[in-house]
C-alpha cells in the first residue's frame, strides 16, 4: 500500500519535459551534447554581458581593439609560453616565477590573435552571442507565426484553412535562401535584415505540422468536453490543444537553431549580416584571407566552434525528438 | 492523367499569384522607394522622379485614381526639400515652413501638359492669406481661411504644360499678417485609369519577359541571365545527379546492414558531415586541395578541370543530410508487411531491396530531389562566387552586394516560378510512380 503511493507520486511528479530531459541525460552522447549547448549558452550570455558593459561605458570593447604590436600571435600553447617566460625573466629567476609567468602567458591569448591584434577567443565568444541572438530572435518571429496560423487553420477549417494553406504554400514555394537574401537587402544591412529574412521565411514547416496535428486533435474527446463546457474557440486552441502539440514547437526550435546559425554565418560572410561586431561569418571571411599567410588558428577556432554547436544541436534535436515524439521522422527538418 | 495534370495546373494559379504578390510587396512596397535605394541619398527629386517615371514606380501600388509625386520632396525622410531655403519670404524649420511675405513654392519638376494635379495643403495661421495659381483655364485665387489648429485645403487643376503653370503662390492680404505655417504640402497626379498601377505594370513586364537593365553593367538583365544559366547548369547538374545516386546507394547500403556497424558508421559520418558549415567546406577545399596540394585549379572557368573541385565540394556538403533522409525513408519501408511477405517467400535480400523497397521509397526520393531542382538554377551562390564561375549565383551575389535591385528581382522571380513548376513536376512524377495518387 505504502509502496504504491510512493510510486504514484513518483510518476506524477515527472512532467513531460522533465521526463524528456531525463531520458536524454541518461544517454552519454546526449549528455555531452547538452553540456556543449550549455557551454555555448554560457559563452553567449557572457558575450552579451561584455558587450553591454563596454557599450554602457562607451568604450571600445577589447575584442574590437586594434593593436598591431600584438598581431599574428599564434595560440598560446603553440607560442612556447614557458620558454618565453624563462627568456623574459632571465637566468636567475626562480622556478615558480617562471611557471607563474608561463601560465599567465598561456592564458593571455589562448586562441591567438588575428591580423589586427584582436584576441580570437574573445571574438569567438562575441560570435556565439550573435549566433544565439539570431537563433532565438528568428525563432521568436517564426514560431508564433507558425503556431498561431497552424492552430487557426487546423481548428476552424473551411475558408480560413484554405486561405492559410494558400499563404503557407506560397511562402514555402519560394526559394528560401534567395528570398532571405533579398529581404535582407531590402531591409538594409545589419542584423535586422537577417532576423526578418530568416524569421519570415522559415515558419511554414512548423505551421504545416501544427495544422495537421490540430486537425487530429479537433475531434478528440477532451476537446469535445471543453466545448461542451462552453469554452470559446481561442480558449480551446491555446489552453487545451496547444499544450498537447507543444512538443512540435520544441523540436522545431531545436532543428531551426543550427540552420539559423548556418544561414547567419553565410549572410555575415557575404557582408549583409551584423556590421562592426565580430560574428562567426565575419571571422571566417577575415580568416580566409589570412589563411594564405599562414594564420591557421582563427579559421580552425571558428570552424570548430560552428561545427561543435551545430553538431550538438543536431544530435540533441534527434534525441529530443526520440524522447518526445518517436513517430516523427528523422531528417524532416522544418 | 490529363485531367490530373489540368487540375494540378489550376491549383498552381493561386500559388503563382501569391508568389508574385509577395515578390512585388518585397521589392516595391517594403523596401521603400527603389529609386532612393538605387540612386542613393544625394540626388535631386527630379532625378528620382525621372527614374520612377522610366520604371513605372510613379503609379499607384495596386489600384487607385491618385498617385503621389515628389514635387515637394527630395528624399522620403524629409518633409520639405532644401530648395525651400532659397525662397524669399519662406523660412524652413524642422518639420514646417513658415511664410511671412509673398512666396512662390518651388517645384521639383514642371508638370506635363494635360495632367490633372491635386494639391493638398495642411496649414496653420492666425492671419489671412491668399493662394494664387494658374492652370490651363487661366489664373485663379482663393482666400485661405485662418486656422488656429489645423486647416486643410485642396485644389484640383489641369496643367497647361508651360512650366509656370501649376505653381502655387502664397500672398498675405495685408502687410502685417501673422505668419503662415505649412505643415504638409503634397501634389498628387490623377491616373487615366485606376488599373494603371505598379502591380499591373510589374505583371505586364513579367509577361513580356522584360526585366529591365542592370544598374552596374547597363546590360539587359535577361541577357545576363541567359549567359549565366549555362555555367550554373554545368556546375549543378553533375552535383545533383551525383549526390542523388551516391546518397540513395549509401541509404540502400544502410538498409542492407541495418543496425549493424556499417550502418552505424554511415549514420555517424553523415551527422558529422551535416554539421560542417558550407563555407568551411569551400575554404578548406580551396586551401588544401587546390592551393597546398595543387590537385585542382584554384579559381576560374576555363576548362572542365576548373569544375572538378566545386563538383566535389558540392557533392560532399549535401551528402550528409540526404543520406540520413533516404536512410530513414528506406528503413520506414523495411518494416512494412510487404517486405516481410517478400522475405517469407524466400526472396534474397538484394531482390527485396531493389525490386520492392526502392520502388516504394520512390515518392519521398522524388520529392526530395525535385525540390532541389530550382537550386540547379540559382547555382550555388557560394560555390560560384568562390570559384569564379560566371553563373547565376555569381551574378546574384554581385547584384546583392551592389544593390542592383533589378537583377535581384529577376533572379528571385524566375527562381520562384521555377520552384513552383518543380512542385508540379514532382506531383506529376508521383502520379507516374504511384497510380493511386491520380485517383484521389
Amino acid at each position: 500500500m505504502n509502496d504504491r503511493v510512493t510510486a504514484e507520486t513518483l510518476i506524477r511528479s515527472r512532467s513531460l519535459w522533465g521526463d524528456a530531459l531525463r531520458r536524454m541525460w541518461r544517454r552519454p552522447d546526449q549528455r555531452i551534447c547538452l553540456l556543449v549547448i550549455l557551454l555555448f549558452t554560457v559563452a553567449a550570455l557572457w558575450g552579451e554581458f561584455v558587450f553591454w558593459r563596454y557599450r554602457l561605458r562607451d568604450e571600445t570593447p577589447p575584442y574590437n581593439r586594434v593593436d598591431m604590436t600584438r598581431a599574428y600571435h599564434p595560440p598560446s600553447p603553440w607560442a612556447r609560453p614557458f620558454d618565453r617566460a624563462a627568456e623574459a625573466l632571465g637566468p636567475e629567476a626562480g622556478r615558480w616565477a617562471i611557471v607563474r609567468k608561463g601560465l599567465s602567458n598561456l592564458l593571455e591569448h589562448p586562441l591567438g590573435t588575428d591580423n589586427l591584434g584582436r584576441d580570437v577567443a574573445q571574438r569567438l565568444v562575441q560570435g556565439a552571442r550573435i549566433a544565439f541572438q539570431v537563433g532565438i530572435i528568428t525563432s521568436l518571429i517564426a514560431i508564433p507565426i507558425g503556431v498561431i496560423l497552424g492552430l487557426i487553420a487546423g481548428y476552424f477549417g473551411g475558408r480560413v484553412d484554405d486561405v492559410i494553406v494558400w499563404i503557407y504554400s506560397t511562402v514555402a514555394s519560394m526559394p528560401g535562401l534567395l528570398f532571405i537574401l533579398a529581404i535582407a537587402m531590402v531591409a538594409g544591412k545589419g542584423l535586422k535584415g537577417v532576423y526578418l529574412g530568416i524569421g519570415l521565411m522559415t515558419w511554414t514547416g512548423l505551421c504545416r505540422l501544427i495544422r495537421a496535428e490540430v486537425i487530429k486533435h479537433r475531434e478528440r474527446p477532451y476537446v469535445m468536453a471543453a466545448r461542451t463546457l462552453g469554452a470559446g474557440p481561442f480558449r480551446i486552441m491555446f489552453r487545451h490543444i496547444l499544450p498537447n502539440v507543444f512538443h512540435l514547437v520544441i523540436i522545431s526550435f531545436s532543428l531551426r537553431f543550427p540552420s539559423a546559425i548556418g544561414t547567419e554565418v553565410f549572410m555575415s560572410f557575404l557582408g549583409i549580416g551584423v556590421q562592426g561586431e565580430p560574428s562567426w561569418g565575419i571571422m571566417i571571411s577575415n580568416a580566409r584571407l589570412r589563411l594564405w599567410h599562414g594564420m591557421w588558428w582563427e579559421m580552425t577556432a571558428v570552424t570548430a566552434a560552428v561545427f561543435l554547436v551545430v553538431l550538438a544541436f543536431n544530435l540533441a534535436g534527434d534525441g529530443l525528438r526520440d524522447a518526445l515524439d518517436p513517430r516523427l521522422r528523422t531528417g524532416e527538418s522544418p | 492523367m490529363l485531367i490530373y495534370i489540368l487540375r494540378r495546373l489550376l491549383q498552381l494559379v493561386p500559388i503563382l499569384f501569391g508568389v508574385l504578390v509577395l515578390t512585388f510587396i518585397l521589392f516595391n512596397v517594403a523596401g521603400g522607394s527603389p529609386a532612393a535605394l538605387m540612386l542613393g541619398k544625394n540626388v535631386s527629386a527630379r532625378q528620382l522622379e525621372e527614374f520612377d517615371e522610366q520604371r513605372g514606380f510613379n503609379k499607384p501600388l495596386f489600384f487607385g485614381w491618385w498617385t503621389s509625386t515628389r514635387a515637394y520632396e527630395t528624399r522620403r525622410d524629409t518633409p520639405f526639400p532644401l530648395a525651400w531655403r532659397t525662397v524669399e519670404g519662406a523660412r524652413l524649420e524642422d518639420d514646417r515652413v513658415r511664410i511671412e511675405q509673398a512666396a512662390e513654392v518651388p517645384m521639383a519638376f514642371a508638370p506635363r501638359a494635360g495632367l490633372v494635379l491635386r494639391w493638398s495643403l495642411r496649414y496653420r495661421t492666425e492671419g489671412r492669406y491668399r493662394l494664387a495659381w494658374t492652370d490651363a483655364a487661366g489664373p485663379h485665387q482663393h482666400d485661405l481661411p485662418p486656422a488656429l489648429d489645423e486647416g486643410l485645403f485642396s485644389v484640383t487643376i489641369r496643367s497647361g504644360g508651360e512650366g509656370q503653370e501649376g505653381r502655387l503662390r502664397f500672398e498675405p492680404l495685408s502687410d502685417h499678417e501673422p505668419p503662415l505655417e505649412i505643415l504638409r504640402l503634397t501634389l498628387e497626379r490623377r491616373m487615366t485609369s485606376p488599373w494603371d498601377s505598379q502591380f499591373v505594370h510589374f505583371l505586364g513586364r513579367l509577361f513580356r519577359l522584360d526585366f529591365g537593365e542592370s544598374m552596374a553593367t547597363g546590360q539587359p538583365v535577361l541577357q545576363m541571365m541567359r549567359e549565366g544559366i549555362g555555367p550554373s547548369l554545368l556546375l549543378m547538374v553533375p552535383i545533383f545527379f551525383g549526390e542523388l545516386l551516391l546518397a540513395v546507394t549509401l541509404a540502400l547500403f544502410c538498409a542492407w546492414f541495418r543496425n549493424r556497424w556499417p550502418d552505424r558508421l554511415i549514420v555517424v559520418a553523415s551527422v558529422l558531415l551535416m554539421s560542417v558549415n558550407y563555407l568551411v567546406w569551400i575554404v578548406m577545399g580551396q586551401y588544401w586541395l587546390a592551393f597546398r596540394w595543387n590537385w585542382f585549379p584554384v579559381w576560374g572557368f576555363e576548362s572542365w578541370r576548373y569544375l572538378l573541385l566545386p563538383w566535389l565540394i558540392g557533392l560532399f556538403s549535401g551528402l550528409g543530410g540526404s543520406v540520413r533522409f533516404y536512410r530513414t525513408v528506406m528503413l520506414d519501408e523495411m518494416y512494412r508487411d510487404y517486405v516481410r511477405t517478400a522475405f517469407a517467400k524466400g526472396l534474397p535480400l538484394h531482390a527485396v531491396l531493389f525490386r520492392h523497397v526502392l520502388r516504394n521509397a520512390m515518392i519521398p526520393i522524388i520529392t526530395q530531389s525535385v525540390m532541389a531542382l530550382p537550386f540547379l538554377y540559382t547555382g550555388s551562390l557560394l560555390l560560384e562566387s568562390f570559384f569564379g564561375i560566371p553563373g547565376l549565383g555569381y551574378l546574384s551575389v554581385n547584384a546583392l552586394n551592389s544593390l542592383d535591385v533589378d537583377v535581384v528581382r529577376a533572379v528571385v522571380v524566375i527562381g520562384t516560378v521555377l520552384y513552383v513548376l518543380a512542385n508540379l513536376v514532382s506531383d506529376l512524377c508521383y502520379a507516374l510512380v504511384d497510380p493511386r495518387v491520380r485517383l484521389k
